[in-house]
């Protein structure tokens, strides 16, 4: 993505970050966050019993589709732990989905996300999707409002497919469709 | 307008031509591919952040990279949301002069003539296809695009995509020499209110959003975009036109949507005002509506529907073109194959008075249909390499059914590098002006002019050949048959339009991007075009070349944007625009806008722009009677987002 990939700090930055702690001021890259959150997800995420990492097995991020992150998906991934589980990152173009925790998906003109989403359709699956690709949504779907990167959430979708979301999850969506 | 087309040909041309009304105008170039990340905070630290942070995170937006390298095999440019912002544009020609593959013409303050690969001109250029959210903006009266009945608000258009080439079978009518197709964002993106306003040398404007939620799962957005712009100068020799524009564009945009429904409802609302003389202007507007509905896995499909209306004025002509178009589409999807089916069908009722001069059209009102169906099937052949097959036929009440196929091939042994070739046919078909216009004893209506037809030969990469680096190469040959010509069928009169040129043209296309350092990104464009069009053996053009446009052989465009601090950045667009060989001719120019911004705070937005700022005045375009001198100009503005 557009990701600013060689920010070593320079003195600017090293001030701005400095003196402004957490979410420096300065400008990220709109994909840069969202590959932040994917892994993030999986935090305020509930999963049935049988679909949960065994012990030492990690939770899956699927990209389904396009790629749109690169390898900030797999950086962003990397630092991250959940009760336990490393976050992997698996991109998936016609394969089998089966070990995928949370899928973001993305389609194209001749196979469109709406396909791709459908083909998921039975799985416990974290179904994304992102405003920029298209009109289709999963569960959680990124938009970006007022600069930021935000999202709305479908519950009802989350507990068809027997997934549960936190509330602080919820309370960051900027639009919830419930059960 | 209409009698333009013609009253040039015939070289009888006075004025007239401003009749073509249009808008705005400002200069607005460039090439970025990849809109820099603004200086930032490490990715890396990202990770210490709680999601509310993360949600609390001011961004840029995506580049150029998240767009999948697998898209289309095809010539294909992306001007982002962020790319129209930083360049300062405030109209859409503005805002296409960032396609590398776009030659963007200004005529006067409000008319533009935009083409690719040739063929342009506020007559000529008739081979360029544009769709706002799917509706074709390409007037079946003349064969033109009028790019002042379309004031949007830019802060609401989510990209536009730039086909050079054939638009192979996805596209409507008329796609032949390019497509340009803009998309403006889904109502559940612009939730809250925008208020924008800039005061300059040249222009004003005022434009505001409002968007809120209906339900969960909707969403409704209202806008209202108003502008005026000073008529530009008067070259030496020229005409004096008085071009000053006033205008306003507003409209919504509704889209509610679950996991297997979207349904999208939207319309605009256009009136603007030249000064030419009392009255004289346009109102436009238009209503359409698209449901989107996946099937399962392997299946979805979409419908949609649209009416259209404009009218203008100017001087003692005037003309209004009526349209209610719609379309299906179905998407299938098994083991190997991706399948694209559709069909669509479009009619226009239009009415041309003209009481300036002797060019009619018999008759002064008309229907006019048009039918297409289309199957596109893309087969991955190997894990690397897809070919792409598809057909439209065609059928419009001036031409029989049409057979235009395309044959696509893409290879990409990494995700980084993708090669592409394709063999395409289009055509044009006749446009009322064509066939039915009239000035006896001067001029007769042509029955039988016929489709003006292409077959494109296309090879190119696209990629990623270094980290931080995009790059894209085209090179094509065009081979074009019956394009327009004016000859002697009496003795000597009347002459009538026919189709006596054929012949090849090529080019190529380069563009790239490369973030040079972390607060520097830069990018370039590069098109070119020859042309070898020759009259059939035995006939004679009175139109003296008129219908095959007057083309730069050359265009160079660079980028710049430069991240300065956190909170400010600039960014410059240059562009050198080689000679257009006519007569008498236009000496090429370069020239060079820019945009300083700073983020005063998490709602305001502070920037000063300019355009054409190396030179007083240039001449970009040589319509008779129309042409006015592009005029160097500066504006400040203020952005509020909350």
């Amino acid at each position: 993505m557009a990701g600013p990939r060689r920010l070593a700090a320079g003195t600017i930055l090293a001030l701005a970050a400095a003196t402004l702690p957490g979410a420096a001021r300065a400008q990220v890259s709109e994909t840069e966050v969202k590959a932040a959150f994917l892994p993030r997800f999986a935090r305020y995420v509930t999963w049935p019993t049988y679909q949960r990492p065994a012990a030492g097995q990690p939770f899956m991020v699927c990209v389904v589709g396009a790629d749109p992150f690169g390898s900030a998906l797999d950086r962003a991934a990397a630092g991250q732990s959940v009760d336990g589980h490393r976050v992997a990152v698996r991109r998936i173009n016609g394969g089998e989905t089966g070990g995928c925790h949370i899928a973001f998906v993305q389609g194209s003109k001749t196979q469109p996300t709406g396909q791709l989403l459908a083909a998921l359709d039975a799985r416990p699956v974290l179904t994304v999707t992102d405003a920029r690709a298209g009109a289709q949504r999963g569960i959680i779907h990124f938009a970006v409002v007022s600069g930021r990167v935000r999202f709305f959430i479908d519950e009802k979708e989350a507990a068809r497919k027997s997934l549960g979301i936190n509330s602080r999850l919820l309370a960051l969506a900027v639009g919830v469709r419930p059960r | 307008m209409r009698t333009t087309l013609v009253l040039a040909a015939v070289s009888a041309a006075t004025c007239v031509s401003t009749a073509c009304p249009a808008l705005a105008a400002e200069a607005v170039p460039a090439a970025d591919l990849i809109p820099a990340a603004a200086a930032a905070a490490d990715p890396n630290d990202l990770a210490d952040l709680s999601i509310e942070q993360l949600a609390d995170i001011p961004v840029t937006s995506a580049s150029k990279r998240a767009e999948p390298l697998s898209a289309a095999p095809a010539s294909l440019f992306v001007i982002t949301a962020e790319d129209i912002e930083q360049s300062g544009a405030l109209s859409l020609p503005g805002a296409l002069r960032l396609a590398p593959n776009l030659d963007v013409q200004q005529a006067d303050a409000s008319q533009f003539a935009i083409s690719a690969r040739g063929f342009n001109g506020l007559q000529a250029g008739n081979k360029l296809l544009a769709l706002i959210d799917g509706r074709s903006i390409y007037t079946p009266l003349a064969s033109s695009i009028f790019w002042n009945l379309h004031q949007p608000m830019l802060e609401d258009i989510q990209q536009i995509e730039v086909i050079s080439g054939p638009g192979g079978t996805l596209y409507g009518p008329n796609a032949v020499n390019g497509v340009i197709s803009i998309t403006t964002r889904d109502a559940q993106d612009t939730i809250g209110t925008l208020a924008r306003g800039t005061v300059g040398t040249n222009s004003y404007t005022l434009a505001a959003r409002h968007g809120f939620a209906i339900g969960t799962a909707g969403a409704v957005r209202i806008y209202g975009n108003w502008m005026t712009r000073n008529g530009l100068a008067t070259p030496a020799t020229g005409f004096d036109v008085d071009d000053d524009y006033t205008g306003f564009q507003a409209g919504f945009r509704a889209d509610f949507g679950g996991e297997k429904d979207h349904v999208t409802l939207q319309g605009d609302l256009l009136k603007t005002d030249i000064d030419t003389g009392s009255g004289d202007g346009a109102k436009a507007h238009n209503l359409l509506g698209r449901w989107e509905h996946t099937l399962g896995p392997s299946a979805s499909v979409q419908v949609q529907g649209y009416y259209d209306r404009f009218e203008r004025k100017f001087n003692l002509a005037e003309d209004m073109v009526q349209t209610f178009d719609g379309e299906a589409q179905v998407n299938l999807a098994s083991g190997r194959h991706e399948l694209v089916a559709g069909a669509g069908v479009r009619t226009t009722d239009d009415e041309f008075i003209n009481n300036l001069n002797i060019f009619q059209l018999v008759p002064t009102s008309r229907r006019l249909w048009v039918y297409n169906a289309f199957l596109q099937d893309r087969i991955a052949l190997s894990g690397t390499l897809a070919v792409t097959a598809g057909v439209k036929v065609e059928r419009s009440t001036f031409s029989g059914w049409q057979f235009l196929p395309n044959l696509r091939f893409a290879w990409q042994p990494t995700p980084e590098h993708l090669l592409w070739a394709a063999v395409s046919r289009a055509v044009r078909t006749p446009s009322r002006i064509d066939r039915q216009l009239q000035a006896l004893p001067l001029l007769a209506p042509a029955p039988s002019f016929d489709s003006e037809k292409l077959t494109a030969f296309e090879i190119g990469y696209r990629g990623e050949p270094a980290k931080d680096f995009s790059l894209s190469l085209t090179a094509f040959a065009n081979r074009y048959d019956d394009i327009r010509t004016t000859e002697f069928t009496g003795d000597p009169f009347p002459i009538m339009l026919r189709n006596g040129y054929r012949g090849w043209t090529w080019g190529v296309e380069a563009w790239g991007s490369a973030q040079v350092t972390r607060w520097w990104r830069a990018g370039f464009g590069l098109a070119t075009l020859k042309k070898d069009l020759e009259i059939k053996e035995g006939r004679v053009d009175l139109a003296r070349r008129n219908a095959l446009g007057n083309d730069p052989k050359w265009q160079i465009r660079a980028h710049s944007h430069f991240d300065l601090a956190p909170r400010l950045e600039l960014t410059l667009n240059g562009r050198a625009v080689g000679r257009i060989d006519m007569d008498p001719e236009i000496g090429g120019y370069a020239e060079v806008d820019g945009r300083l911004a700073y983020q005063a705070n998490e709602a305001i937005e502070l920037f000063v722009a300019g355009r054409n700022m190396l030179h007083q005045t240039h001449v970009e375009h040589n319509d008779p009677g129309a042409t006015q001198l592009a005029r160097r100009s500066f504006y400040a503005g203020a952005r509020l987002r909350i």
